[in-house]
């Protein structure tokens, strides 16, 4: 059955941490897996999936989908999200604002878009499509940038907004990378959250990001800053409580690691619970 | 203004060969992804050569067969292909079969769940005609994969597997491999075959009916007992189906 996720500190599971997971059952409200992970048509990966998602509500986050791409949407890949979405059921099936392929070659990695009209209308078309396709709302996440097209006609805050406004999807606020973003690009971050709609807002991510010269690259390696901590106080303030994940993608530590990140975005997120009640 | 297709068509050459700095970094994280990808598929391969040279060997992939597809799960498919032409490994003779062994144990790792039992394929060819036995096709577990190799890479692979102990010598004069890669029990596991068995079975994985099949085994394997094998097969769950003529 459904679960939605709960306001509450979820993780994001990677394999290293399945059969713990599987084995000790932690009291974690919710996990979220990367969908194209359990693309496969059956095997162990697929049967510990089944065996978390009995006990645990469950979020698909897509790396994958290339939304933001002029090439033609893959109906294949769209279609493994599909069967694997009817497997499990999950809370959430989400994806990111940014394109992977041009010209038929993948560079499996979230490029930026250039905020311009014309990606705006292209994007909402994609995700008009896959929300038609799957027959269910998605979550769409702004992604770290380390490039700013000069050719962007709008901030990218708006653009994430109206995507949400125009298709009628919910947005997956990351706040580590507006962060990222703010120091990369000089954006102001409590602007940026300020022109999110609060109720199109269904998940928030956190993560680490490391240095590189004078650019912030998110690469989910490290704890999560003290900075991002902070701006994430301020979208709760903002926002009221909301689903949060602790993403960990490179150098990934025990998970009791992170589960002491998921305790501090669990501790903020009831002091917010305990403010609105 | 350039139309956003023409902004990500030159955005897409820079990362390839460009000089932006602030490109570059994407160019470093999507090979970097490559790597990560790749290691986690091809470990006996990286532990063989180490990792530079992997590195290496991997970025050199990513140019001369790019990714088509968003899921870096199933990107490595042809590196084993790509190492057969690799100058830089020529001297590593038996590297590519390794690379095949180890795609063909992540890909059995994800193949579509086994139906069916020996109950339910015994009980049908018994309703068969005994004239009729020869002309009848099977289905496999979904998972088998063959990989056959003049080298001895089942051995290569298990003395480099993190749980093996003991003696770690490779003798290379030890004959072809026929192996067959299959799950059980929800793991993979590597079975060495004589060569009339894995004749036979790759026969029939390709479709080809029982009469065919056992012919391409008794060409490979002069003494191949069709009998012994067949039921073997089926008591052990390799043989899945009886399909429909």
């Amino acid at each position: 059955m459904n679960r939605p996720l709960p306001s509450a500190a979820g993780i994001g599971l990677r394999a290293p941490h399945v059969a713990q997971v599987i084995a000790e059952r932690p009291p974690v409200p919710w996990f979220e897996i990367h969908s194209e992970n359990y693309f496969a048509d059956g095997g162990p990966a697929l049967a510990a999936l089944d065996r978390i998602r009995a006990d645990y509500p469950l979020s698909l986050h897509g790396v994958g989908l290339s939304l933001g791409s002029t090439d033609p949407l893959d109906l294949a890949h769209l279609a493994k999200l599909a069967r694997l979405a009817d497997r499990v059921d999950p809370a959430c099936i989400s994806e990111h604002l940014s394109w992977s392929s041009v010209n038929g070659r993948h560079f499996n990695d979230l490029l930026p878009l250039p905020y311009t009209n014309e990606a705006l209308d292209h994007v909402c078309a994609r995700v008009d499509r896959v929300q038609d396709y799957l027959g269910r709302q998605i979550l769409v996440e702004n992604v770290s940038s380390y490039f700013a097209f000069p050719e962007s006609t709008m901030a990218e805050g708006a653009f994430v907004a109206a995507v949400a406004a125009r298709t009628g999807c919910k947005l997956l606020v990351d706040i580590n990378n507006i962060y990222v973003n703010a120091r990369n690009h000089g954006i102001d971050a409590e602007a940026y959250l300020t022109g999110i709609p609060r109720a199109a807002v269904a998940e928030i991510h956190l993560a680490g990001f490391d240095t590189q010269g004078p650019c912030l690259i998110d690469t989910h390696g490290a704890p999560v800053a003290p900075e991002v901590w902070t701006l994430y106080e301020h979208a709760l303030q903002r926002f009221g409580p909301v689903p949060t994940l602790i993403e960990w993608d490179t150098d990934i530590p025990e998970f009791a690691v992170l589960r002491r990140e998921a305790a501090t975005a669990e501790a903020l997120l009831e002091a917010v619970h305990a403010v609105a009640a | 203004m350039p139309s956003l297709r023409e902004l990500q068509t030159r955005f897409g050459t820079a990362l390839a060969e460009g000089t932006d700095e602030r490109i570059a970094i994407y160019r470093n994280t999507v090979f970097a992804n490559y790597r990560t990808a790749l290691g986690a598929t091809y470990r006996v391969v990286q532990q063989l050569v180490g990792v530079p040279f992997f590195n290496a060997a991997v970025d050199a992939y990513a140019l001369a067969f790019p990714s088509t597809g968003g899921d870096l799960n199933v990107y490595g498919d042809r590196f084993g292909e790509f190492l057969a032409a690799y100058p830089h490994a020529r001297q590593l003779t038996y590297l590519p079969d390794v690379a095949t062994l180890e795609w063909a144990v992540d890909d059995a790792n994800r193949a579509a769940d086994a139906d069916g039992s020996p109950d339910e394929i015994l009980a049908a060819l018994t309703n068969i005609p005994a004239d009729e036995v020869a002309a009848q096709c099977f289905a496999l577990d979904p998972s088998c994969r063959f990989v056959t190799s003049p080298f001895p890479v089942l051995r290569i692979w298990q003395v480099h597997q993190p749980t093996f102990a003991g003696d770690i010598s490779v003798r290379f004069e030890t004959g072809t491999d026929w192996l067959l890669v299959h799950r059980e029990a929800g793991a993979v596991v590597i079975e060495r075959l004589t060569s009339g068995d894995f004749a036979l079975l790759r026969a029939l994985h390709q479709g080809d009916d029982l009469a065919t099949a056992r012919g391409a085994a008794i060409a490979a394997e002069a003494t191949f007992d069709l009998g012994t094998t067949l039921g073997q097969v089926i008591a052990n769950r390799t043989l899945t189906q009886l399909l429909a003529g």
